[in-house]
């Protein structure tokens, strides 16, 4: 993950102002450092010319415009496709966890919002489906324009929900989207993984892609408390007094399993899955769905 | 009904300082992290403690901490039930019952334990209670109560003792009793007259009042009042205390034999010697008896001794003994005193006495020294030690006493002009300063016989600042003066006693002059044979009987007998009675906090309070380590 050091720190992403100009800062940055990158060319279809900038492919200059201007442009292209992506955003209240500057559900909704950004680029249609023990909120599919002005607003307004039951509004979507498409979950996967798995199998069996993106806060990940405190469920209001040095082994050794229940389970049912820790840049969640974009069309 | 009181009851203040756990509990409570963590299900599986175990366990360690604070301030507040002590500003009836041996007579005790428990049962609700017997001494039987059962039990143990009547002495217990408090007092006595006789102190407070129970003395009692051994038997004195005249059978027992026997006729109000003969043995113990079915039966018994009498050992202290005149003079004279067994008289150079261990010299009862020439320095030393310890000595000034030895031995300086003063006229004449000193006890009636005493030679003593002179010379000079030296006593006779520079010893009034010297100087240090309770000699009961007192050579036997003033069933009047009692402020009585004290004393909870504490904190120990 060296290249890592070029993106955004989603910290500093969530100083931004606007979830536009976040969502725009992030895709601009990420498209921009692809040139090495196996996804070059992927829109087909002729968008705008943009002044070349270090890194572009010397393939897409454009020799008749330098020719006339003595400047450098590259051709941007737009590819046309009839796919649709159904962004599921967890909002149940552990989302709002955050310990480095930005919680998992503002790192959440800046990955939908590039997403959508990047649909909206692709002309793809999606939709945003917010839940957390149900479905709260929910934005249908669309590609025309002025929906992706929609979807970012609906990503900034938001706002906590209650318990996670990820398996429950899975399973009424799966039912609900009959049509082919993409659903991206975006969900800290705190929840029973059978059911989960078992929901997301069900999509799959449907014909429908699935990219997971299972987002954490490093704290999850590391358990890096050293002081005796008092852990409580921001869900149930449960409470636990831990020992951290003598609680974490067992901690990451769960955790640990529980991702690779995810990775394995969801590998072998074709469902892409995408660990992301919140301290880490956005960009790498969107490499994942080009990913996948490129392995459904 | 056993409330807890306290001694120090401010220390319980100290239990404040639980507070101080309690508030670190809730103010840790308040700070204690908690962390929001969505992951936490993966934590309750987690091998860590549940919260709400921590939880209990942190009261348990709260509870153990407050345990161990307040248990520490109760236990320093002194605790004590206080289910039989009554309240200290409680009302108070005291109960106080005669015991003395004048309520020795049949039924009489009988009586007297009847209305003490009328007494206590008729005391208003709201009274405490205290139960006092007293006769020489006032003895608290039962300390103030609410337990009136336990006053009754005690009231049936009571009995008649040995020992007389003090009415001032109970009311002075009486007084320490009650205290500042709301107070009466029922007296339960016979009201003997004999017990207002002694010259004690006590009253009662002001305000408290106070009732009598007169307890009947007998119509009339017998008692023996005296006994000795007179050459071949026992001659005892019999009183008849009553108005009728008597017939009465006297026997006298030695070593549990009955060796004589006599019927006696005594008349009303008077008494007859009675003359016991037998064969009794050298030494032994002896007891008289009388036949009295009807008075007390505490005087109807006297105990003696028929040990020959003990001889007062003096010794004389010469400068040496071959010179055979030196110690003769005061050796013959002490000789004849009592008819020649009142002193043993040893007369010993200072070389001899240097062989002399310290109790040797010590169990002697007075010293006389009229020669200092051969003591060396362990005659010295121990001549000085005897002083010291007590003991009693009459030093004369004559030519064989050095000052300076003397000074030596004394440890004092007792300003001697060693130059010896030549009388005027060729004799002085001795005069009495103080007539009624015991020395001069034999010279009251005979005027003039110390003016006899012709003295040539004497030595002046200068200074007169710790003494007290008790004769002078014809000219002015000291004759005779006494002076504290450490615990003992000294005599100083500034002239000689071995017609040297006196013909003293030749006059008439030497012999009585030399007796009543020995006797006023061995006094407080003769070995008496019979002793009256309650005054006996340390380490014998308060029972009559025949007591064996001292170690070794100084052993001997005591008979100790019940004091016949009290034999009299004289009785006063229940007016002249209560007119009798004194009334003392209650500014001037200690608080009755000594009930309480012995009660606490006797529980000492505050050890178990402290032991508790310790295991509180043995436990928080233990909890909190595991906690940790």
């Amino acid at each position: 993950m060296a290249g890592a050091a070029r993106y955004l720190d989603p910290a500093i992403v969530a100083r931004l102002g606007t979830i536009d100009l976040k969502v725009r800062a992030i895709v601009e940055g990420f498209l921009t450092g692809l040139h090495r990158s196996p996804y070059k060319g992927f829109s087909v279809e002729f968008a705008e010319y943009r002044q070349y900038l270090p890194g572009d492919d010397l393939g897409t200059l454009d020799w008749k415009i330098y020719a006339r201007s003595d400047r450098y442009f590259v051709k941007k292209f737009e590819e046309e496709t009839n796919l649709t992506c159904h962004l599921l955003m967890d909002v149940s209240a552990s989302m709002g966890y955050g310990s480095h500057g930005i919680t998992k559900l503002e790192y959440g909704s800046y990955l939908a919002g590039a997403l959508a950004y990047l649909m909206n680029r692709q002309r793809d249609a999606f939709g945003l489906i917010a839940f957390d023990e149900a479905i709260v909120s929910r934005l249908p599919a669309s590609a025309r324009s002025g929906h992706l002005r929609a979807t970012l607003v609906a990503l900034e307004r938001l706002t906590l929900g209650s318990r996670t039951n990820v398996a429950k509004p899975l399973h009424d979507l799966a039912v609900a989207i009959r049509r082919r498409g993409l659903v991206v979950l975006i969900s800290d996967l705190l929840d029973d993984s059978d059911r989960v798995i078992e929901e997301l199998k069900h999509f799959r069996h449907q014909g429908t892609d699935v990219i997971v993106f299972h987002v954490l806060d490093p704290n999850e990940l590391t358990f890096p408390f050293d002081q005796a405190a008092r852990f409580r469920d921001p869900e149930t209001a449960d409470e636990v007094l831990a020992v951290p040095a003598a609680a974490r082994a067992d901690y990451l050794d769960r955790m640990q399993a529980l991702i690779a229940t995810y990775k394995r389970e969801l590998g072998l049912a074709g469902i892409d899955y995408c660990l992301l820790d919140t301290s880490k840049p956005l960009e790498l969640g969107l490499m994942s769905y080009l990913m996948t974009r490129r392995r459904v069309l | 009904m056993f409330g807890v009181s306290f001694l120090s009851p401010v220390f319980l203040l100290g239990a404040l300082a639980a507070a101080v756990p309690i508030a670190l509990h809730l103010f840790r409570r308040k700070t204690d992290v908690v962390i929001d963590f969505p992951a936490m299900r993966l934590l309750v599986r987690a091998p860590v403690q549940r919260h709400h175990r921590r939880r209990l366990r942190e009261l348990i360690l709260l509870a153990l901490r407050v345990a161990a604070l307040v248990l520490l301030a109760v236990s320093f507040a002194r605790p004590y039930l206080s289910g039989t002590i009554a309240d200290v500003a409680a009302p108070i009836t005291v109960v106080a019952v005669d015991t003395s041996f004048s309520l020795s007579a049949p039924g009489q005790i009988d009586n007297a334990r009847a209305a003490a428990r009328r007494a206590v049962d008729t005391a208003p609700p709201s009274h405490a209670v205290a139960l006092l017997a007293f006769a020489d001494t006032a003895t608290v039987v039962v300390a103030p109560t609410t337990d009136r059962r336990a006053v009754r039990g005690a009231i049936d143990r009571l009995s008649a003792g040995a020992g007389g009547t003090r009415y001032r002495t109970a009311f002075g217990r009486a007084s320490e009793v009650i205290g500042g408090r709301e107070g009466h007092v029922v007296m339960i006595t016979d009201l003997q007259q004999a017990g207002w006789a002694a010259n004690d102190e006590g009253g009662l407070p002001d305000g408290v009042t106070t009732e009598v129970v007169v307890v009947a003395a007998p119509s009339g009692n017998l008692a023996v009042t005296s006994a000795e051994r007179r050459d071949a038997g026992v001659v005892a004195t019999v009183q008849n205390y009553g108005q009728a005249a008597v017939r009465a059978e006297v026997s006298l027992m030695v070593d549990g034999k009955v060796l004589a026997n006599a019927a006696v006729d005594v008349a009303p109000l008077a008494a007859v010697d009675v003359r016991l003969a037998a064969d009794l043995p050298r030494v032994g113990a002896a007891v008289v008896t009388v036949d009295d079915p009807s008075g007390y039966r505490g005087d109807n018994t006297r105990y003696l001794v028929i040990d020959p009498p003990l001889s007062i050992p003096i010794t004389v202290i010469v400068a040496d003994p071959a010179e055979r005149t030196s110690g003769l003079y005061v050796d013959r004279a002490l000789a004849v005193a009592g008819g020649g067994r009142e002193f043993a008289v040893d007369v010993v150079d200072g070389r001899v006495l240097s062989g002399w261990t310290a109790d040797e010299l010590g169990m002697r009862a007075a010293i006389v020294v009229v020669g200092t020439r051969t003591l060396d320095r362990r005659g010295r030393d121990l001549v000085r030690e005897y002083l010291a310890g007590g003991g009693q000595a009459l030093i004369t000034l004559g030519p064989d006493v050095d000052p300076l030895t003397l000074a030596d031995i004394t440890g004092v300086d007792l300003g001697i002009v060693a130059a010896p003063v030549r009388a005027a006229a060729g004799a002085a004449t001795m005069v009495a300063s103080d007539t009624r000193h015991p020395i001069f006890r034999p010279f009251l009636n005979q005027s003039g016989a110390l003016a006899d005493v012709p003295v040539e030679q004497y030595r002046r003593l200068t200074n007169q600042a710790a003494r007290l002179v008790l004769a002078r010379f014809s000219g002015g000079d000291v004759a005779l003066a006494e002076q504290a030296v450490g615990q003992g006593r000294l005599v100083v006779f500034t002239s000689d006693l071995d017609n040297q520079w006196s013909r003293f010893p030749l006059n008439p009034a030497f012999v009585p002059f030399a007796v009543e010297t020995a006797r006023y100087l061995s006094e407080g240090r003769r070995r008496a044979q019979s002793s009256v309770l309650p005054d006996v000699p340390p380490g014998v009961g308060d029972r009559p009987g025949v007591a064996t007192v001292g170690e070794g050579a100084a052993a001997h036997r005591v008979a100790v007998n019940v004091d016949p003033r009290e034999s009299s069933p004289a009785m006063t009047s229940v007016d002249e009675f209560m007119s009798g009692i004194t009334r003392v402020s209650r500014a001037a009585l200690r608080e009755p906090m000594n009930d309480a004290r012995a009660a606490e004393g006797r529980q000492r909870w505050w050890q178990v309070g402290l032991l508790v504490m310790l295991a509180a904190l043995a436990g928080e120990a233990l909890v909190g380590r595991r906690a940790a």
